[in-house]
């Protein structure tokens, strides 16, 4: 995993974070350690005792998008635990294949209740891939 | 977006005109003053507004109520009616918490009765009213038995000992949508709301202990029981991770649905289907069986909250009792005849932090409120005040029988942390004799009053329109959130 690649957009109510990527494997890969970041804090002190191997599909890069980050927010609402490595192992702008690992949190800071579209557009630029999420939280 | 694109109109409204966009259908008003206009422009949320007035079918004027705040797809405040047949339903212009809403609980004690013993009743509260990230409640469901409850609402709850007649008819649709059908969720989302009835959750949502301060309405307040230095508890607080699993699930599957209706807007989390199309019905539904899931959980924690009560006070105060004043929705859709320039319209009312306020003599209120209008519960910001208003022929005239929800946010919820600190903003609250239980001081840090609007300043507005009377101001001794 390279450094993080996403920043805290101020938001009034709710939260939002742009995210940049060379290609989208690192921009699905970011995008992720950015919620965790704000569900979890700290993501080096989780624990990394659970897997899961996840396959999505969606209509375009944006739906794509929005499904698997709803897939990881899922298991933090229902089972407390948050993803901190994510191995894409093949994303395509309608599918992706992916492993996850991570563990229950202590506590989480944050409720991600949806993940929205609010203009949400995935834009490929010169320094890769790019893209600003809007959590309801 | 600038003061100068506005044209007041009168005192508390401004108004955009069609003309600001070629893609708006209607114009879009603002209830505010200038201090409120002006702190809206800085934000996103009045070109939020602007978007929602490119929806199809959108009637006479877009609206944003005072307490309004950027948010996602509609701005939070914003009221869109769409005319029937051919106008839309949209599942981002109800949000993912379907009603989200506030109950005002009644009882018979003064603010000297419950003050020795309100340490223990604050704490039994929490203690006793499940709170947290998706933490479950008491009640385990099993799949037919949540869908029963979804379709059943509020009579599931009275069925199952949890309210009492009364409870439902002071409750907006006497707390069960018609329509609401299970079997137009996901498995998904029947799966988050198994383990989450009768809990609070997080973020804004809280149960509060408040004693009346003022009365401005004696006839309005004397219906609903309420007196100068009375107890009454408020409940904030939604459908939970079912309500938020239905938004998604339609937000989702309307990305496509747009294109099939020919549907351009400039925001994807607008979208949206003919409420007369077969996709437009099964959100309908689904939206509604999340509706009916608040009612419920609203009444679930209204029942652990009596026999917090009752363990608290039973045998030290005269009465111990709870009674039901009002309960209503401010995150909903819903389908209703108004009167429009002379004619009778029917409408898809779509309320994302607004809150419905009918009049006097509307045939939906219970006998007890028929001649005052409905009751309207506004919660301010912790450690502020909160306010009980009414209908008004005014609102039904001018909003759709629409007004504020809240305070609205003035500031992120990063900034509110990185200005206040969870245990000074507690122990600020607590020297002035509010008792605070939280969860997070994390939590409680962003939830700070200073990240919110003044609600009096708001109150000011709606009621200076006519679009609500006051009732009466309360402030909190005891506030538990998640």
């Amino acid at each position: 995993m390279t450094d993080p690649h996403f920043e805290v957009i101020e938001h009034t109510a709710d939260w939002s974070i742009r995210v940049m990527g060379r290609d989208l494997c690192l921009l699905f890969a970011h995008a992720a350690e950015g919620m965790s970041t704000l569900m979890a804090g700290e993501l080096d002190a989780l624990p990394q005792d659970v897997q899961r191997n996840l396959a999505l599909a969606a209509f375009d890069v944006e739906g794509l998008l929005v499904e698997w980050l709803s897939e990881l927010a899922y298991w933090a609402e229902m089972e407390q635990i948050v993803f901190s490595r994510f191995d894409m192992v093949e994303v395509t702008p309608k599918s992706l294949r992916a492993v996850v690992r991570g563990g229950q949190a202590a506590e989480l800071h944050e409720h991600i209740k949806a993940v929205t579209y609010h203009n949400l557009e995935v834009v490929h630029n010169e320094n890769g891939w790019e893209t600003t999420i809007v959590f309801d939280v | 977006m600038k003061r100068e694109n506005f044209k007041r109109i009168s005192p508390f409204i401004f108004e955009i005109p069609k003309s600001f966009r070629s893609d708006m259908r209607v114009p879009a008003r603002f209830y505010a003053d200038f201090e409120l206009l002006d702190g809206a422009l800085g934000d996103k949320s009045l070109d939020q507004l602007v978007n929602t007035a490119t929806l199809p079918g959108a009637l006479k004027y877009v609206l944003a109520m005072p307490d309004i705040h950027q948010g996602y797809g509609f701005p939070i405040g914003g009221v869109v009616a769409t005319e029937l047949p051919d106008g839309v339903i949209s599942p981002g212009g109800v949000g993912y918490d379907i009603n989200c809403g506030v109950r005002l609980l009644g009882t018979n004690l003064d603010e000297e009765d419950v003050a020795p013993y309100l340490d223990e009743l604050a704490t039994q509260l929490q203690r006793s009213c499940p709170h947290g990230v998706g933490r479950g409640g008491n009640i385990r469901l099993k799949r037919n038995e949540l869908i029963s409850l979804v379709q059943q609402g509020g009579k599931w709850a009275q069925k199952n000992g949890f309210a009492t007649a009364m409870d439902l008819e002071h409750t907006e649709e006497n707390g069960r949508i018609d329509g609401a059908d299970g079997r137009k969720v996901s498995d998904r989302a029947l799966k988050r709301g198994l383990e989450q009835i009768g809990t609070l959750g997080a973020g804004n949502h809280f149960i509060e202990v408040d004693v009346v301060e003022e009365i401005f309405y004696d006839k309005a307040a004397e219906r609903m029981g309420l007196y100068p230095g009375q107890i009454v508890v408020q409940i904030h607080c939604g459908s939970r991770g079912f309500g938020h699993q239905v938004c998604s699930d339609y937000v989702k599957q309307f990305q496509q649905v747009v294109h099939k209706y020919g549907i351009e807007l400039p925001d994807r989390e607008l979208v949206c289907a003919p409420l007369s199309s077969p996709e437009g019905q099964n959100y309908l539904a689904a939206m509604s069986a999340a509706a009916n899931y608040a009612f419920v959980n609203r009444q679930v924690l209204t029942h652990l909250i009596r026999q917090s009560f009752e363990v608290t006070l039973a045998g030290k105060v005269r009465d111990h009792h709870v009674y039901q004043i009002y309960d209503i929705a401010h995150n909903m859709a819903k389908v209703e005849k108004h009167q429009l320039d002379g004619r009778e319209v029917t409408v898809c009312v779509h309320r994302k932090g607004a809150t419905r306020a009918f009049g006097p003599g509307s045939p939906i209120l219970p006998d007890r409120y028929r001649d005052i209008g409905q009751p309207v519960l506004v919660p301010g910001s912790m450690g502020t005040a909160s306010w009980v208003l009414v209908g008004t022929e005014g609102s039904m005239a001018q909003s759709f029988g629409s007004t504020c929800h809240g305070a609205g946010r003035t500031m992120s919820r990063t900034q509110a942390k990185k200005t206040v600190y969870g245990s000074e903003l507690r122990q600020q609250l607590e020297e002035r004799g509010i008792r605070i239980r939280a969860g997070s001081l994390r939590g409680l840090a962003e939830e700070a009053p200073i990240a919110y609007k003044d609600v009096d300043r708001v109150i000011n507005v709606v009621h200076g329109a006519g679009i609500a009377k006051k009732v009466a101001r309360i402030v909190p001794v005891a506030v538990v959130k998640g």
